[in-house]
């Protein structure tokens, strides 16, 4: 049984994985970009507060391994509190936990670290507050940030993995029940990699023509 | 009418930079500032721009009156670009080319003919071939003069610049030093840090000399020809010496 066979034989398996996947990616982004984005500003303006927890949090999640995270809220948490989450919601919330602090340090960083020169020079040549963020705050951090957000988010995705330990159905939960099956895991783990070719290619290609497109080296000679 | 600075003084915590200047920059005229490195010349230009907060002391530009220290909840709105600055590191957005670097500002105050302004300031300082180039891409001549642009084309009453020529050569010094006196001629206010004493002796309505934080000597450009403090002549001598 080739990797085609395979694919043909159980695509509805694999397009549902492949679909939990996708979903769980689409809150975990959606969630760490917009929230992080937003917690890591709050955290630059609001440094006591806010960036004390973000850094704090921060800190916190990347120590722990994303894993131990997971089983965390999936087994003695729910324990604790006398609830049962389905596991697909448990990843998600925990996923998107580890990405909206990931983003929002990042964030927090850069808009510490902004070279307060640029907003100097906008001021002593009249630049309102609006044109101060849209025209040279967001497009230099923007320009600055993109790379590592996308690489994160790469790493978000190859994370939703975790989901198949806690029995989430997610493409790789099916393909060790695929290969459970017909015992083929070269064929299947192959066309598991394929996959995520499918998924990561089109997102690297769009974080490198983002980057050509909009992030240069700005050394000065 | 006019920017000046009365019983100026600005610190970091616990070190002093400067301490009582009184200084005045009178629109239609050159009012140079020279000193040793280090002397406070830079941190003085930020406070006349009203990016840095004096300990005390009080900032004039013409009828706004910024004291401090600030009155707790006082926030006056500065004066730019009526009054804006050149800084010695040009502090070009890297994100923009040249072209854009001195249009944007234009465009958000909406200076007329901002277009036809940036063609004759690119013919003045000769920058038409490296307009859309981006600042790591030009030289730091070439950055200096788009500096220089960006701050021309708002037409401030009061202009501050910091050692502004000092990557440019010969030619584009003489250039620039004449476009500085016929702005002068045009009524702006220039208050310009400078190493160039020729320029001082020649151009400057008044000198102004800072060392340790004090105005030391201060009068017309007589007084680079005729010091009379100690320092000052050191200072010259020191200057003609490495000439």
């Amino acid at each position: 049984m080739s990797v085609l066979d395979i694919l043909v034989n159980y695509h509805a398996a694999f397009w549902q994985g492949l679909g939990v996947t996708l979903k769980l990616c689409g809150i975990i982004w959606l969630c760490g970009l917009a929230g992080g984005v937003a917690l890591g500003i709050s955290a630059a303006r609001y440094r006591k507060n806010w960036g004390r927890l973000t850094q704090g949090a921060a800190f916190a999640l990347s120590a722990i391994p994303t894993l131990v995270v997971l089983f965390w809220l999936h087994y003695p948490a729910q324990a604790m509190f006398n609830v049962v989450i389905d596991p697909f919601y448990t990843t998600a919330f925990a996923l998107s936990l580890v990405n909206l602090f990931a983003v929002g340090e990042t964030v927090r960083q850069a808009v510490r670290d902004f070279p307060r020169q640029y907003i100097d020079a906008g001021l002593v040549y009249g630049l309102g507050a609006h044109a101060l963020i849209l025209k040279i705050q967001m497009p230099i951090l923007f320009r600055q940030l993109l790379p590592g957000l996308l690489v994160l988010q790469v790493n978000m995705l190859h994370a939703t993995l975790f989901a198949s330990l806690i029995s989430v159905e997610e493409i790789f939960r099916v393909a060790q029940r695929v290969n459970s099956m017909v015992y083929r895991p070269v064929e299947i783990y192959t066309a598991l990699a394929f996959f995520f070719l499918l998924v990561c290619l089109p997102v690297n290609l769009l974080a490198a023509w983002l980057k050509k497109r909009y992030t240069r080296d700005v050394s000065e000679r | 009418m006019m920017l000046t600075a009365r019983q100026l003084s600005f610190g970091y915590e616990e070190k002093p930079v400067f301490h009582h200047i009184d200084l005045c920059v009178e629109p239609g005229k050159i009012t140079v500032l020279t000193g040793p490195s280090g002397a406070g010349k830079t941190t003085l230009l930020r406070c006349l721009a009203l990016l840095e907060h004096p300990r005390a002391g009080a900032i004039h530009v013409d009828d706004d009156v910024f004291s401090f220290p600030r009155k707790p909840g006082a926030r006056p709105a500065p004066p730019w670009p009526k009054l804006t600055a050149v800084f010695q590191q040009l502090f070009l957005w890297p994100h923009l080319t040249l072209r854009e670097n001195i249009l944007l500002p234009a465009r958000c105050r909406r200076v007329r003919d901002a277009q036809a302004m940036l063609e004759k300031l690119a013919g003045s300082f000769d920058m038409g071939a490296f307009m859309d180039r981006y600042p790591n891409e030009a030289s730091l001549g070439q950055r200096q003069r788009a500096a220089l642009a960006r701050a021309l084309i708002l037409k401030p009453r009061y202009l501050l610049l910091d050692e502004i020529t000092s990557a440019l050569d010969v030619e584009q010094i003489s250039r620039i030093l004449g476009h500085l006196k016929s702005l002068r001629d045009s009524g702006t206010g220039l208050f310009i840090v400078t190493h160039l004493l020729g320029f001082a002796r020649d151009a400057a309505d008044r000198v102004l000399f800072l060392d340790q934080g004090a105005i030391i000597e201060s009068g017309g450009a007589d007084i680079l020809r005729a010091p009379k403090s100690a320092r000052l002549k050191k200072f010259l001598s020191m200057v003609s010496a490495a000439a």
